[in-house]
């Protein structure tokens, strides 16, 4: 006991004495004065929340050296106090009993416990021999976005300016690749031009295909908020009615796949009705045409590049002929009155207008080609980079934005530009203090081609960090099997068992999220940092930190120079070097320790809104809208026409699958449903079915039912007029269950631009179990 | 020239200049709605109405005109007790889980859950009274709000938190207690404290005192105020 804490109990003490006195009889609780911990006495630390790509502002309470309770933060800009209920408990997370906390190496097929630094010693060695058998492109690195910004810029640096391939990956590959590939098409940079700010500004907020009242809960709240105070408009564009349909003003359901003929319906009417802004045209835009019949990627080696053409306003005019809200209603589904009611809402100059959408339009064989497609109406009526109106692109994961594409964790890409460009090298060279020629010029391979790599045998080792590829790979059993085959050594960093540690051969326990340092970027290109807070259980370490022990443990110790204390700082001043300049200026570790995020390009501390705007983003010349990621400044509108979905129902398999998310649940559960209130919400997935289909079949809610498509099988109970109705014809099911995976039915069909794979739409057969 | 031909030629110049006037007016009218749509949609920002802060003293006075009601029904008890007050949430201060059937998984707030949470009342089907909610103009309840559909655990945890804080939390016999908890989220006092439904060691025998805050002083520490001693000040 200090001075201190005596002088308190003698205060105490005297206080409770003078009371009994004054009052005889009176009881004093033990601990009024010693036991009690005021809330307010919790220590309270913020950081941005796990899950999903949202970002919101926690406050972490802690006690003891543990995290004890969760409260919004009032100050983040981006949930301003509210939560939801994962973010409440998200710390749960961290305490479930079976928590990894000793490395485990597979002998004579037995998991057995080891020591960090056996393991460590383990992953390099197997490295290193099967580099030197088969050379460096037969070992991989498959990280995730949810993945901190240093453990992205360690397995970039570690695989491309240390062993010198491009074989690096990561699951946003299969959540936000085609978000990115439409941003390069139509504007030669990555990432939304507006903040979650134009949820305030916008009149109408158009959903395309997003169910955000589940997956982005925070954000629908202040639209929610908005619609009830100043009567913004929430307008659902889906494929199957949800509690976003319930809250909408207006819901419009469409066919699979049809969204691409609706937006070219809506810009036909756009032109017909003249409800353009024809100056914005004139001067921003230009138009251009790509390939088509583009294929599915369905077949091993799949190739495809885009060759994009001059087109003119006359030509693109001629094609959307074709796109008449009449013949479009027969494809779609979507009534002619409807189509013209969404252009009434794009072209009306007085409505500011903002458009959602997140794996709807990312999870699609034509993902590129939605992006451009939902892009075009926003440039056609200028409704673009001012408060308000906004094509808003919502990512899944809490860094897919700020680690997996900022700083560049794919084949193709570099922390800043890409492989293929002579001068993107030469930069990273330079801070890397490598010789250019270390570099490889050539992306190799993006994932689901990497699975297959690991399935032909070209790929021989692969490192598998943050992620749960087991229960998330589309046509799993392929990718499963290709694990298991002879010969071929996985790499798990995680921080429970999972499917995917079951088929490992070395699981290094990692630390997860505040139990050691980083930054996560959110899908408003916000950078949020956050402390160590409490220490990680057993053996446990931070996989940027595993990734730099086994680098030193290959030669690469010029590269890895950094102290364990203070890492993570000096990787952002070294990352920081990449993002130098108006467009793309990150705030600095101080500025980032001290704020509830900051958004980038923030040059001089001042961070950016909107930008291609020069009213808001410095980087803008000229008066008004600057495209700079373009030559002339000026964005693509595309020509892209509507192609059918890669396998169609028929006869024999005559329902589409649709897969997705639930509020409850993030990403492949194995966070979720280790915390006892979101498992206790929602124990196992579900089937989601028509009720008149359900009638068809004989099947009431809560009965089995088979699932059946060409590559697999599930049996799972039927949800009827629950939570979510498909219409008649589809089946939605949530992936988040490791013991009913519905990816055994999925295909692995992509978009030929983007490489990410559909989950919204394959053929299966219904049966009654 | 006759008569019907001068009245003609004026007719003619009444015509005309109908047709002056409205050519002009047309003009104008025209010029200005191309002007109109040359413009861009409105690029200033109009004064945007923001989300509720949550401010500590925003919620206070949320149910004062209730108060009334509150101190007649007060002969009314409700069966909460803070027992079941803590079970329903994982910590203090977490959102409560949905103790009962939910009747439609796809409804909004005002359509359903605010029917009973909204201003409380008698249920018969759970013979209590409903318990209030603190912010009811947040309509995505199941946002934070889940309904428990198995005891069962996916894994077992070792999840454990701080105690709740203690009740009788008066400085002196009769002195007004302190408010031990955070108001974010629940800075509005009745919905608790007040009212039938509110939980039994914790309601106030006064709701028609809508003032709370002046009496009641929040506990933002549980340090007792010792003056540094000078060697310390340096």
């Amino acid at each position: 006991m200090n001075r201190r804490d005596m002088l308190k109990h003698m205060v105490a003490v005297a206080a409770m004495s003078t009371a009994s006195a004054l009052f005889p009889g009176i009881v004093f609780p033990n601990s009024q004065f010693e036991n009690f911990i005021s809330e307010e006495s919790l220590t309270w630390k913020k950081s941005p929340c796990r899950f999903c790509g949202t970002g919101c502002g926690l406050l972490i309470g802690l006690s003891k050296g543990r995290a004890v309770a969760v409260k919004g933060d009032p100050a983040s800009p981006v949930n301003r106090g509210l939560c939801c209920v994962k973010g409440y408990h998200s710390v749960m997370a961290l305490y479930a009993k079976d928590r990894l906390t000793k490395p485990l190496i597979r002998k004579n097929g037995q998991l057995v416990e080891t020591t960090m630094q056996e393991a460590l010693d383990l992953v390099a060695q197997k490295m290193k021999e099967t580099i030197d058998k088969n050379g460096k492109d037969s070992v991989a690195i498959y990280g995730s976005g949810q993945w901190a910004v240093p453990d992205g810029y360690v397995a970039s640096k570690f695989m491309k300016g240390g062993i010198g391939s491009n074989n690096l990956e990561c699951n946003a590959r299969l959540c936000m690749a085609s978000a990115v590939t439409g941003f390069m098409t139509t504007f030669g940079v990555d990432e939304p031009m507006g903040c979650y700010e134009d949820i305030d500004h916008a009149d109408v907020y158009i959903m395309w295909g997003n169910n955000m009242a589940e997956m982005h809960p925070v954000l629908f709240s202040r639209m929610l908020d908005n619609q009830m105070r100043r009567g913004a408009k929430i307008i659902d564009f889906a494929t199957r009615t949800t509690r976003t349909s319930m809250a909408s003003d207006k819901s419009i359901l469409f066919k699979p796949q049809t969204d691409l003929a609706v937006a070219n319906a809506i810009a036909y009417e756009l032109i017909r009705n003249g409800w353009l802004n024809e100056s914005f045209i004139k001067r921003h835009t230009t138009f251009k045409k790509g390939k088509t019949n583009i294929g599915y990627g369905l077949e091993d080696k799949f190739a495809f590049t885009d060759e994009p053409k001059e087109a003119s306003f006359e030509e693109y005019k001629k094609f959307l002929e074709d796109y008449k809200p009449e013949i479009v209603e027969k494809v779609s589904g979507v009534p002619a009155k409807d189509i013209r009611f969404l252009a009434a809402l794009y072209g009306d100059p007085n409505k500011k207008v903002t458009s959602f959408w997140c794996m709807g339009m990312n999870q699609h064989t034509r993902g590129t080609w939605i992006q451009n497609l939902v892009y075009n109406i926003h440039l056609l009526t200028g409704k673009i980079s001012t408060p308000g109106n906004s094509p808003f692109s919502l990512t899944g994961q809490p860094s897919a934005c700020g680690t997996a594409r900022e700083v560049g964790c794919f084949t193709h890409r570099l922390p800043h530009g890409e492989v293929t460009s002579e001068h993107d090298r030469q930069h990273a060279a330079d801070i890397w203090k490598i010789p250019v020629e270390k570099i490889p010029a050539k992306p190799t391979y993006h994932t689901v081609e990497m699975f297959r790599a690991l399935d032909r045998g070209e790929i021989r080792f692969m490192w598998i960090q943050v992620t749960n590829p087991m229960v998330t790979m589309p046509k799993l059993k392929r990718y499963r099997d290709a694990t298991k085959k002879e010969d071929r050594f996985i790499v798990v960093s995680d921080v429970y068992p999972t499917p995917t540690t079951d088929i490992a051969d070395v699981i290094l326990p990692s630390a997860m999220w505040i139990e050691r340092e980083g930054m996560f970027g959110n899908s408003e290109r916000r950078t949020q940092h956050f402390e160590q807070m409490v220490d990680p259980p057993g053996e446990c370490i931070s996989d940027a930190w595993a990734m730099i022990e086994v680098a030193r443990r290959l030669g690469y110790k010029d590269l890895f120079p950094w102290d364990k204390s203070n890492h993570v700082q000096e990787i952002w001043k070294e990352y920081s070097l990449f993002h130098q300049g108006l467009d793309h200026q990150m705030a600095t570790y101080e500025a980032l320790k001290s704020n509830p995020g900051v958004m980038w390009p923030c040059p001089d501390g001042k961070e950016t809104k909107w930008r291609f705007h020069s009213k808001y983003d410095p980087a803008a010349k000229g008066g008004s809208w600057d495209f700079y990621g373009k030559p002339n400044g000026k964005a693509w509108i595309w020509i892209r026409p509507y192609e059918p979905a890669a396998e169609i129902p028929d006869d024999e398999y005559p329902f589409w699958l649709n897969t997705g998310r639930v509020l409850e649940h993030w990403h492949s559960g194995s966070m979720t449903r280790r915390i006892p209130v979101l498992h206790q919400a929602v124990p196992e997935s579900y089937a989601e079915i028509n009720p008149d289909d359900a009638k068809e079949l004989g099947v009431r809610h809560g009965d089995k039912i088979r699932l059946t498509s060409r590559r697999g099988t599930i049996i799972i109970k039927a949800s009827i007029n629950e939570r979510g109705v498909p219409p008649q014809g589809m089946v939605f099911v949530p992936f988040f269950d490791e013991s009913l995976l519905i990816n055994e039915l999925t295909l692995d069909a992509f978009c030929p631009i983007s490489r990410q794979p559909d989950y919204k739409k394959c053929a299966i057969k219904v049966e009654k179990a | 020239m006759n008569l019907k031909n001068i009245l003609a030629r004026e007719n003619r110049v009444i015509f005309i200049s109908i047709c002056v006037v409205l050519m002009a007016s047309m003009i104008i009218v025209i010029g200005q709605s191309i002007v109109q749509s040359e413009r861009q949609a409105i690029t200033t920002p109009m004064s945007a109405a923001s989300l509720p802060l949550l401010p500590e003293e925003s919620g206070v006075f949320r149910l004062a005109d209730q108060a009334l009601f509150y101190l007649e029904s007060a002969k009314e008890q409700g069966t909460r007790t803070l027992s079941i007050y803590y079970q329903r949430r994982a910590f203090n201060g977490a959102p409560p889980v949905i103790p009962h059937e939910v009747a439609d998984e796809a409804s909004f707030g005002g359509n359903t859950c605010l029917q009973c949470h909204e201003n409380g009342g008698f249920v018969p089907k759970f013979n209590t009274y409903a318990p209030l909610t603190p912010h009811p103009e947040l309509l995505s309840c199941r946002q934070c709000h889940v309904p428990i559909h198995t005891q069962n655990l996916f894994k077992p945890t070792t999840w454990r938190t701080v105690a709740p804080p203690t009740i009788n939390r008066s400085a002196m016999a009769g002195s007004p207690p302190q408010i031990p908890h955070g108001l974010q989220m629940r800075e509005n006092c009745l919905a608790c404290h007040g009212g039938p439904g509110s939980v039994k060691e914790i309601r106030t025998p006064h709701p028609d005192r809508t003032n709370c805050r002046q009496c009641h002083g929040m506990a933002e520490s549980n340090e007792v105020w010792v003056r540094p001693l000078v060697s310390e000040n340096k």
